[in-house]
């Protein structure tokens, strides 16, 4: 049992290493349906094509970072410096990316190390960081409306977003798969018709659910989380998202297993407001030194060493 | 009276045996007849003045008997079925919203649960499971109350399995721990806690209802009028005798009045007596004590509403929501003169440390908000809010007894003197008339 386990992680960091996608939210916003981008490789995701942008594309990064602690006045980066922290948007329960440490009570996983990384270039220190448990259908609205500065929150850029929020540069690609009880004989998300399959509210994850052909019936919970505990207490059969937040809910779960290969790609990239688009521009400046600098990699092996060696961080495109 | 009920005609052919034995339908018009026909001579008046006097005097001591049963039965029924299921219900909520407070907080703590929570949570288990049984026994089958309990005793069941996997995940340090203590919270808050609220609901119109069956108005009504009816009987039966014989004073008819006065006078004095007891219980007890519930309610609603904000890390506004409006009503709560001054101070200490709880929060100081929230100072701050109520709450809950205690005293009795002295009457009724009937003989 434990081995099958093993080789289901393995298999999933195997597939986590050739390109990944993800879990988005598709808040009820006004908007057309999510696209994969023209340049990707990997196979096209069952939405209808939106090629209406290049989703992985962002803005420029600033030509140089100011030192920290020195954030150039006018900018957003100067008003996040004198409210004393940066407020980041994530959720509680996604293992590995952003979820409650049982033992210290504290938030953490690659998410949050996103956010403390982008704090210790406004600040000079990563502490200064507020955590802002948001839900995942609140995740475009947070950054929109200001009530958090950024959302790290294993979410997928996509066009429809990009209408209402600006992504950082991609920096993390995960992809949709599914995880079903270890005696289940399903071999991938298409031979679940009729089952219900569980995922997040809000999240693009659940829209998928939807499309895939052999129609299994979508299960929303409020959090991944509250899909692990439907599925423990079968009151789900499956549990349907990215590849990364399966793996976690995998590792706490003996009796389940993922399975089938990645039937979307899902670039994860940070949301921020569209008002301050200098904030964008510095995010993803950081993101560049901190793909150089081999920073990137070592977080990768912090939070996901487990399923294999670092694979190259995602390259950035921009506009 | 007694001539409707000896011989009422009947309308129509069909005739059921009457409440006298009357006769099968007809010869029913010959007794009628015959009846009608004894006012036209004096033993014959004498006769129908006995029928008179013996069956108001029947009815009078079915009455009494009636009455003191059924106010008996309606104020033992509120002492000992009704209010109990009230504090019954209270207790439910209580525990029930204190364990998801508690279960919060452990959570909040991280780690290792910290055994005193442990163990509170334990004991609020305790007691919301044995007040359900106590509320099952109290309920009665097929009512709406015994639905709530139905539902509340199979919901404690699958909460406390909830509550369990989530130490369970908890001690191994498994993330999903977290879920599976929200799925807890939220089976409490949407469906526990409303079924307890419903309860509580369905008690407070059992009271209402147990103190209008308690004072049996209509029974206690009838009886006061056939008693002055029966007693003006008397008085006129007495008037003819001593106008047609020469006798002034007919001595049995003469104990039969004073009987009757007695009669009366004791009546009186014990439904006046339980109606003001009853009275003093609904001003002194029950209304106190429902107002008192529903503060400790909403004292508990906003401590459990302080952490599910903080567990919730910034999602968490519909609890904040919920703070604010408990707080208002229970600040108006507070406000009516059951509270004293000292327990209002309490509450408005606790809301400044709430409200330290909150800027803490709003400010970005999560750990430090989490650590003011569950300190010990902050614990005691809390309690010494509920502890006030529920100490008032006892208070109440004693003198709700004792006047339900003393309003049932002598209803019992009524319902068994009441018949004997109406059935010495009847007998000294008869015995004065036929005195008279034998001069005829």
């Amino acid at each position: 049992m434990r081995t099958r386990i093993g080789l289901a992680v393995v298999g999933t960091a195997a597939i986590l290493l050739a390109l990944a996608g993800c879990s988005g939210d598709s808040s009820a916003l006004p908007g057309s349906a999510t696209a994969p981008a023209p340049g990707a490789t990997s196979p096209a995701p069952a939405a209808a094509p939106d090629t209406s942008c290049n989703p992985r594309a962002s803005l420029k990064p600033a030509a140089s970072l100011p030192p920290p602690g020195h954030m150039p006045a006018g900018t957003y980066m100067a008003k996040i410096q004198a409210q004393g922290r940066l407020i980041l948007g994530t959720s509680q329960d996604t293992l590995l990316f952003s979820s409650r440490n049982p033992f210290t009570g504290k938030v953490e996983g690659f998410d949050v190390d996103m956010g403390r990384q982008i704090a210790q270039a406004i600040f000079g220190t990563p502490d200064k960081l507020q955590i802002k448990v948001i839900g995942y259908d609140k995740r475009v609205s947070s950054a929109m409306d200001g009530s958090v500065d950024i959302v790290a929150d294993t979410m997928t850029a996509n066009c429809k977003r990009w209408k209402d929020v600006n992504f950082s540069s991609i920096y993390y690609e995960a992809g949709q798969k599914v995880l079903v009880s270890s005696d289940s004989k399903a071999k991938s998300i298409d031979d679940l018709g009729g089952k219900k399959v569980c995922a997040a509210s809000g999240s693009t994850s659940f829209d998928n659910i939807g499309k895939v052909k052999s129609k299994p019936i979508p299960v929303a919970k409020a959090a991944f989380g509250d899909c692990l505990v439907a599925f423990q207490q079968n009151e789900v059969d499956a549990i349907s998202t990215d590849d990364t937040i399966l793996a976690g809910m995998a590792a706490q779960d003996p009796y389940a297993k993922v399975v089938g290969s990645k039937f979307t790609e899902e670039p994860y990239g940070m949301a921020m407001s569209k008002s301050h688009p200098e904030f964008t521009a510095f995010v993803n400046a950081v993101l560049a030194k901190n793909r150089a600098d081999g920073t990137w990699t070592a977080t990768y092996k912090k939070w996901l060493g487990a399923f294999g060696p670092a694979p190259t961080p995602p390259v950035a495109e921009y506009k | 009276m007694s001539t409707a009920l000896v011989a009422r005609p009947s309308p129509g052919t069909q005739v059921a045996a009457g409440p006298a034995g009357v006769m099968p339908a007809p010869r029913r018009r010959g007794l009628f007849r015959r009846v009608g026909s004894l006012r036209h001579t004096s033993p014959g008046r004498l006769e129908l003045l006995l029928g008179l006097l013996v069956t108001l005097g029947v009815l009078a001591g079915l009455l009494a008997g009636i009455t003191g049963a059924a106010t008996s039965a309606g104020t033992s029924d509120l002492g000992d079925r009704a209010q109990p299921l009230l504090v019954e219900a209270e207790t439910i909520y209580s525990a029930l919203a204190d364990a998801d407070t508690t279960a919060a907080q452990a959570f909040l703590a991280g780690g290792l649960e910290p055994a005193a929570l442990t163990q509170r949570y334990n004991d609020d288990l305790e007691r919301a499971t044995t007040a359900i049984s106590a509320a099952a026994r109290l309920t009665a089958d097929g009512s709406e109350g015994a639905a709530s309990v139905r539902a509340l005793s199979n919901g404690v069941a699958r909460y406390s399995a909830l509550v369990a996997t989530a130490r369970a995940d908890n001690r191994q340090g498994l993330p999903v721990g977290s879920s599976y203590l929200s799925a807890a919270s939220d089976l409490n808050r949407q469906t526990l806690l409303p079924q307890a609220q419903n309860l509580f609901r369905t008690a407070q119109r059992g009271v209402h209802d147990g103190y209008r069956s308690a004072a049996s108005i209509v029974w206690a009504g009838l009886l006061v009028v056939l008693i002055l009816a029966l007693a003006g009987a008397l008085l006129l039966a007495q008037r003819y005798l001593s106008r047609t014989t020469h006798r002034t004073f007919n001595v049995p008819l003469v104990g039969a009045t004073a009987l009757t006065v007695v009669l009366a006078i004791g009546t009186v004095f014990v439904l006046v007596g339980q109606s003001s007891h009853l009275d003093q219980a609904d001003k002194a007890g029950s209304t106190p004590v429902a107002q008192l519930a529903e503060a400790r309610i909403l004292a508990l609603r906003e401590r459990g509403d302080e952490a599910l904000t903080l567990a919730a890390h910034g999602s968490g506004s519909q609890y904040t929501a919920d703070f604010a409006d408990a707080s208002a009503q229970l600040t108006t709560a507070l406000g009516n003169r059951y509270f004293t001054d000292d327990l209002r101070d309490k509450h408005k200490a606790y809301l400044a440390v709430h409200d330290k709880v909150s800027s803490l929060d709003a400010a970005g100081s999560y750990d430090d908000a989490v650590k003011l929230a569950i300190s010990t100072p902050t614990g005691q701050t809390f309690e010494a809010v509920t502890a006030g109520i529920g100490s008032a709450l006892d208070e109440r809950k004693a003198a709700f007894n004792e006047q339900i205690h003393a309003a049932g005293r002598g209803l019992g009795l009524l319902g068994v003197l009441g018949p004997i002295a109406a059935l010495a009457i009847c007998v000294l009724a008869g015995m004065g008339i036929r005195a008279r009937l034998q001069e005829y003989r």
